[in-house]
Formats: structure tokens, sequence, C-alpha cells
């Protein structure tokens, strides 16, 4: 189970927001272009030890929507649902590939909980 | 300065120890999350990060819905309802909400009497609420912030484990909303419950909130 991060108040803030989805659009971008080591530098640690960065296949698309809450957020695309995590170096992709699974957490391609 | 201390001593004694416990809980919370945090390969936050958090909202807010909920209650119940023997009720003559006479109002005001209980209509009938009202309303803004600061924490634990984000109203019907405020709840209501029956038995000399020592079980509503 994951660790209640911190929160600040109205934790969806739109600053927030915008950091995600600029990370969001550049690793879908990345993606779209084959950019696997790009696309790679942009996963947080803990994704990235569970994949081959030279084979990184993952759906991308436009993103549609961001929901950020404290140190982590949801990114829905046309094509995929990807999760992000607020870590030292700025907002990452801890999830890309991901499908849902009723109530129980989201099963990903590229990363997890 | 002396006498302005001794006629204040229970709200100053209280709100200093209200003061001290809060800053406590402060310090001591953001220490228990950076544990956690530093165990999850996460980085420690600063203190003023943390009392801005809805972590340490939702569990100031908790609390305090819980309490003022309490006195909420026990204000309006108290009016209706009696315990025989304890100092916490009234006499079974008294029960309702009295009349003008025992209340001091209408033919029966005092010079010294509060200009709102002394205005009539409207004005008094509020007044003669006021204080179950101020605590219903303590009550209801408390448990909103913490229904605002628990899905913001909640949806944070959400996000975290890969699961969806939810609205206000499905937060407010989930169990992690109902679970915080029942166990609150359950504690506030055993402890009223047991000052009320524990006053007719037991005796704390010099207490207002006890009956004089040598008072029988039976005699209700007084203090020693």
């Amino acid at each position: 189970m994951a660790l209640p991060a911190v929160l600040v108040l109205g934790g969806c803030g739109t600053s927030s927001d915008d950091l995600v989805r600029r990370t969001a659009e550049e690793f879908t971008s990345a993606v779209a272009a084959g950019d696997s080591d790009r696309a790679c530098d942009l996963l947080t640690e803990k994704a990235r030890e569970d994949v081959e960065c030279s084979s990184l296949d993952v759906p991308g698309g436009a993103v549609r929507s961001v929901e950020a809450w404290g140190d982590a957020a949801q990114v829905r695309t046309s094509d995929d649902v990807l999760f992000l995590r607020d870590v030292t170096s700025g907002w990452r992709v801890s999830g890309a590939g991901c499908r849902p699974q009723g109530e129980r957490p989201y099963k990903c391609e590229v990363g997890g909980p | 300065m002396k006498r302005f201390l001794r006629d204040n001593g229970l709200g100053l004694a209280f709100g200093l120890l209200f003061l001290a416990s809060l800053v406590g809980q402060a310090f001591s919370g953001n220490a228990d999350l950076n544990n956690r945090l530093l165990a999850d390969g996460g980085d420690p936050i600063g203190f003023w990060q943390y009392v801005t958090s809805s972590e340490f909202a939702v569990d100031v807010a908790e609390n305090w819905q819980s309490e003022y909920l309490q006195f909420f209650l026990f204000i309006f119940a108290t009016v209706w309802l009696m315990q025989k023997g304890s100092t916490e009720s009234k006499t079974a003559e008294r029960l309702g909400a009295e009349s003008d006479r025992d209340q001091l109002l209408g033919a029966h005001l005092k010079e010294q009497s509060p200009p709102w209980a002394k205005a009539g209509g409207w004005r008094t009938k509020l007044y003669s609420n006021s204080l179950g009202l101020v605590m219903l309303g303590l009550f209801l803004g408390s448990w909103l912030t913490q229904s605002i600061a628990g899905r913001s924490q909640h949806n944070n634990d959400q996000l975290n484990s890969f699961q969806d984000p939810v609205s206000w109203w499905d937060y407010v019907l989930s169990a992690d909303f109902w679970n915080r405020s029942l166990q609150n709840w359950q504690s506030e209501f055993l402890a009223i419950g047991s000052m009320v029956v524990f006053s007719v038995y037991l005796r704390q000399r010099g207490s207002s909130q006890s009956k004089p020592v040598g008072a029988p079980h039976d005699s209700t509503d007084e203090s020693g």
C-alpha cells in the first residue's frame, strides 16, 4: 500500500496540473516519436527498474485530462491512462499502459504501485 | 492581572493546553510522516509543509468535529433527558425548555440580563438556543473541513496505489470518511455517558463537576 503523502489543501491546483500535463505530453510525444530513451528518462526510478528501455512499448496518445492530488497524479490520454509521482527531479511517470481492474488497482505495462 | 488570571483560569488553562497539544501534534505528526516517507524511499518534508497539508488538516478536523458534536448533542439532550443522581442532569420537574421565571425571561428579566434576552421576538428565541446552535455550527464546519481534507488525502492514497480518485460525494459515502467519523464519535459518547453515570456514585471534592462528597447518590442537579 502506498504511503499517505503530503498534500497541500486544494492539492489539485493549476500549477501542479500544468507541470503534470507537461511531463505527460513530453512522455507521450517521446513514445510517439519512438524515442525510448527520452521516454525512459521520464519514468520514476521504480518504474524504470522493471522495463527494458530499448523496447518500451506503451500506447501514448493525446492528453485528455489531468487530476493531481498532492504528490500523485493520473493522466488520461486518448489511448492510455498514466500515473505520475512528484519526485525530487520533478513529475515522473510511475505507470504507463494502465488498464482498470474493477475496484482493484490498475494493471500497467510499465511500472506499478 | 492576578485577579484576571484567577477569574479566567479555566479558559486560559485549557486554551494553553489546547495550543501546546496542537503544536505537539504538529511536530509528532510531521516526524511520524517523515519516518514513513523515508521507509518508502521518499524525502522527508518540512514542518510548515506538513501543517498546511491535508494529512494534518484531516487529523485535526476529525477530532474537532466529534468534540463539537458531543457538546451539541449533550446541550440539547439535557433539555429533555435526565439521569437521576447525576450532576450533569436536571431534576424531573425541570425537564423541557422551562418557564420564563426559571429562565429569567419576560417579566423576570434582570437589569444585567444580556441585551438579546431583553430584546424579545426572534432575537430572544435565537439567543435562547445560541449555545447549542454555535456548537452545531462548529460541528458542521469541522465535519465539512474533514470531508474536504479527507478527500484530498484519500485521493492521494488512491493515486499512489494506482486507483481512480473519487468525487466529494463519493468520499462522504466512503468507508474512509465514516470510519474516521465513527471512531471519534464512539469515544466521545462513551466519555460523556461515563461522566453522566459516574457522577451519580463517585465524588471529586471541590470540583464543580461533582456533588459534595457527602451528598446522597439519588440527589440530582447538585454540584460541590
